[in-house]
């Protein structure tokens, strides 16, 4: 059985959300009579959800460390509405206005990240104040009405890869996209393999290791193929693009950076984060700046797509990349959870999304499906959990769970140790 | 050992297969896409797959679209998709890709914001799709074809008109003071409302006869926000109170019934005698409020007509022919000008609500 986890090489939970997607896929691709996998569809999929998956990103890092942003949806708006009459009014090159999101991301990410890591209050009041504060400033910028946004900035959101070279029957930047995916998988195999052999450790048998390789190829090699072979013109999005080299980028720095490893420090154990040495201002300061820079990223990518920014831009957009990170196995109670994990909760909402439009289902009835799946995710979570800290919906509704002894359930009793930790953030919630 | 092993070759497995099965989906094979324009000629075959993409389910008169489409597309030989997107422009977007993936032949679009809808629509018209903006213009597009609906400018006019009819008939003689209030800045058809109606009463705003005691006559200073009635009695809670301390309102310019219902109760609460009020979609609680000599008026569009006129569009692209359009002038959407067939609002006052509504599902039992 070892080895077999070595081959999958993740949390059950992780495996089984990867199974519960492709699960789906094969289920609509049956139901709607073959669908779901046309080439025009994928890219519909990516295209479509890509601002929920960079939301995503940023979110899982923040429920990590242990809080919540309810404002990523003003603040995609708000950059949106920004960004377009900058660019309408200004006259400023495509670029220039997507450098502007970005800053106008990051200062807003500072607001928020000094007053949930300086000032100490929850993220949750903080983000909620936000959400409100930046819908109303989208709303007095543009007048409540909607602007449009140039041509450069609509490819960005809803546009492709350039089509060139010989005719091999797919588009070729999608191609060389696949074949680089390949071949950076093999290769980081390969190091892997051959620093664990440098240091001694014990590994996983190679035919393990061929196994992972080879099925990871098949599918790069598959979706290359889905994704290339679509009507001509049309190529692995430039959304998807940005999407990936975010994942990739966040990934690594969840994973392997100390500032990621500090995140997951503090989420998991604040006190005993603050006794090692990590400073958690600066964690939680960097999260919450992360969040929406992430935020105006994604705002940008949908303002594209949709070709103007309107006045209900990112109504909702809180709820649904809350959905996702939960959906792909991040702990309620904070200090578990990944990148890609989020990406697959998000990609299965998205299909789910998708599948029940392609079979007609109204819009009503797939809210409620919604729903429950995120319900059924969470409760997964709850049980195969051993967690004894309190929860987010501990935190936010003390007076829950209070008296109820058993173990590994949200709200139990069992409060952190008031340790007074020296940097002055109290352990108070 | 052996489970472990079956284990992983079911995975691999799974992963061929679906390979397998996505093979047969290429889309290229040489074909350039967009046959647009020339695939007009030919039409296309019965029941079709036809698209009608309504925005939020929250007004009577799109309830009783949803029906009426459904309905009426069948029974002329389609097979209708009806999909209503509660949960906002991008649920909007994805409903409409996924219409153009089912292979609907005609995409009948109630936009909820119809400047946001650009890539998709594009996308649909490459693929030889036809594009009507229902009730609602699409903008900033080329990909729409025709726009049926209401004459909306028109509406606007018959709403001035009344009002002045109003405040002759109820509070005697003038100057009259009068506020206005025009509907939320994203929906493209408040400004013709808006203008239609300021047609008729900025005359008498110049000479003398109406006063605008507020000052707001801008369709920018009389907005309200997403149609909400909250934030028109917000707005005339504040006027009152400014400007109306010792003065009377005697007319309010409302663009529907539920912004009018909700400059009433503003008027009530401020202790303010009503005052005439015009309104639009003659919704139930409207109608009834007209018959007891409340409300002054209100615009009867009727959907089935509406419904019925795009229906008879959907009819005229199957058989490869232009459908009938009555003004090809004045819909210009910010990239060109969309051929249009306008239809003929009514008016309806307590004199002539009984005949108006005869036969209207809806409104007739009222009358019973």
């Amino acid at each position: 059985m070892s080895s077999l986890k070595q081959l999958f090489g993740g949390g059950l939970r992780q495996y089984g959300m990867v199974l519960a997607l492709l699960a789906l896929l094969a289920y609509f691709q049956i139901a709607t009579g073959g669908l779901v996998l046309t080439p025009s569809n994928a890219q519909n999929i990516i295209i479509g959800n890509s601002y929920i998956l960079i939301l995503a990103i940023g979110m899982v890092l923040v429920i990590i460390a242990g809080h919540i942003d309810l404002s990523v949806g003003s603040v995609a708006a708000v950059t949106g509405i920004i960004v377009a009459i900058a660019l309408r009014d200004w006259g400023i090159p495509w670029w220039a206005g997507i450098l502007l999101g970005l800053v106008v991301g990051a200062v807003i990410g500072a607001w928020q990240g000094f007053w949930v890591a300086y000032v100490g209050i929850p993220g949750f009041i903080t983000t909620l104040a936000g959400m409100m504060l930046f819908r109303g400033l989208n709303q007095r910028i543009g007048h409540s009405s909607t602007v449009p946004v140039p041509e450069e900035l609509q490819r960005i959101g809803a546009g492709y890869l350039w089509e060139w070279g010989p005719n091999t029957g797919l588009n070729n930047s999608t191609l060389l996209l696949g074949v680089l995916a390949i071949v950076a998988v093999v290769w980081s195999e390969m190091r892997r393999r051959a620093r664990a052999t440098r240091l001694g450790l014990d590994q996983p048998p190679l035919w393990v290791t061929v196994v992972r390789v080879a099925v990871v190829g098949a599918v790069i090699a598959y979706l290359t193929y889905l994704f290339g072979t679509g009507r001509y013109g049309t190529s692995f999005p430039i959304a998807g693009v940005v999407l990936v080299a975010l994942v990739v980028l966040y990934n690594f720095v969840a994973s392997r950076t100390i500032g990621g490893r500090h995140v997951y420090a503090v989420g998991g154990n604040r006190a005993a984060a603050a006794l090692s040495g990590i400073n958690i201002r600066r964690v939680n300061f960097f999260v919450m700046m992360n969040m929406s820079i992430l935020a105006a990223v994604a705002g940008m990518v949908f303002v594209g797509r949709a070709t103007a920014s309107g006045p209900s831009d990112g109504n909702m957009w809180e709820l649904d990349a809350i959905a996702a990170v939960f959906i792909g196995g991040a702990a309620v109670s904070g200090g578990v959870g990944t990148v890609v994990g989020s990406v697959i909760g998000g990609l299965v909402m998205a299909v789910l999304n998708n599948g029940l439009q392609l079979m007609g289902v109204g819009s009503d009835t797939t809210q409620i499906i919604k729903g429950l799946v995120l319900l059924v995710a969470v409760a997964f979570d709850v049980h195969s959990k051993v967690s004894g800290r309190p929860s987010i919906i501990g935190l936010i509704f003390p007076w829950l769970g209070k008296g109820k002894k058993s173990e590994g359930t949200p709200g139990t009793e069992e409060p952190a140790a008031e340790v007074p930790v020296s940097d002055g953030a109290t352990s108070r919630h | 050992m052996k489970t472990k092993l079956a284990t992983g070759l079911v995975a691999l497995a799974a992963v061929g297969a679906m390979t397998l099965s996505g093979c047969g989906s290429s889309e290229r094979g040489g074909d350039t896409p967009a046959e647009g324009g020339e695939s007009a000629a030919a039409g296309f075959e019965d029941g079709a797959k036809i698209g009608v993409a309504l925005p939020q389910k929250t007004s009577e008169n799109w309830v009783l679209a949803e029906n009426l489409f459904n309905d009426g597309l069948t029974e002329a030989g389609y097979e209708p998709i009806v999909q209503f997107a509660n949960g906002g422009v991008s649920e909007q977007q994805n409903q409409i890709q996924a219409m153009v993936q089912q292979g609907v032949k005609v995409l009948v679009v109630g936009a909820i914001d119809g400047s946001q809808l650009g890539s998709q629509l594009k996308a649909a018209a490459d693929q030889g799709i036809k594009v009507i903006a229902y009730d609602r213009l699409l903008q900033n597009t080329d990909a729409v074809d025709v726009y049926e609906a209401f004459d909306n400018f028109h509406v606007g006019e018959l709403q001035g008109q009344s009002l002045l009819e109003g405040l002759k008939e109820r509070k005697g003689e003038g100057p009259y003071n009068i506020e206005l209030i025009s509907g939320s800045p994203d929906d493209a058809n408040s400004k013709p409302f808006f203008e239609g109606a300021m047609s008729i009463l900025q005359p008498k705003i110049d000479d003398g006869t109406l006063v605008v005691k507020s000052g707001q006559t801008s369709q920018q200073q009389t907005a309200t926000q997403g149609w909400e009635a909250e934030n028109a009695q917000n707005r005339m809670d504040t006027i009152l109170s400014g400007n109306y301390k010792d003065a009377d309102l005697h007319g309010v310019l409302s663009p529907n019934d539920t912004l009018a219902r909700a400059a009433l109760t503003s008027a009530k609460q401020a202790g303010k005698d009503v005052p005439v009020l015009t309104g639009q979609d003659s919704e139930v609680e409207s109608v009834k409020s007209i018959m007891a000599g409340v409300q002054y008026s209100t615009i009867y569009k009727d959907t089935r007509e509406l419904v019925a006129a795009t229906i008879d569009a959907v009819d005229a692209y199957k058989a490869g022919e232009e459908p009938e359009v009555n003004d090809t002038e004045s819909y210009d959407n910010g990239v060109k000008v969309v051929p249009a067939n306008l239809l003929e609002p009514v008016i309806v006052t307590k004199e002539n609500a009984e005949e108006t509504y005869a036969g209207d599902p809806t409104l007739e039992d009222i009358f019973k």
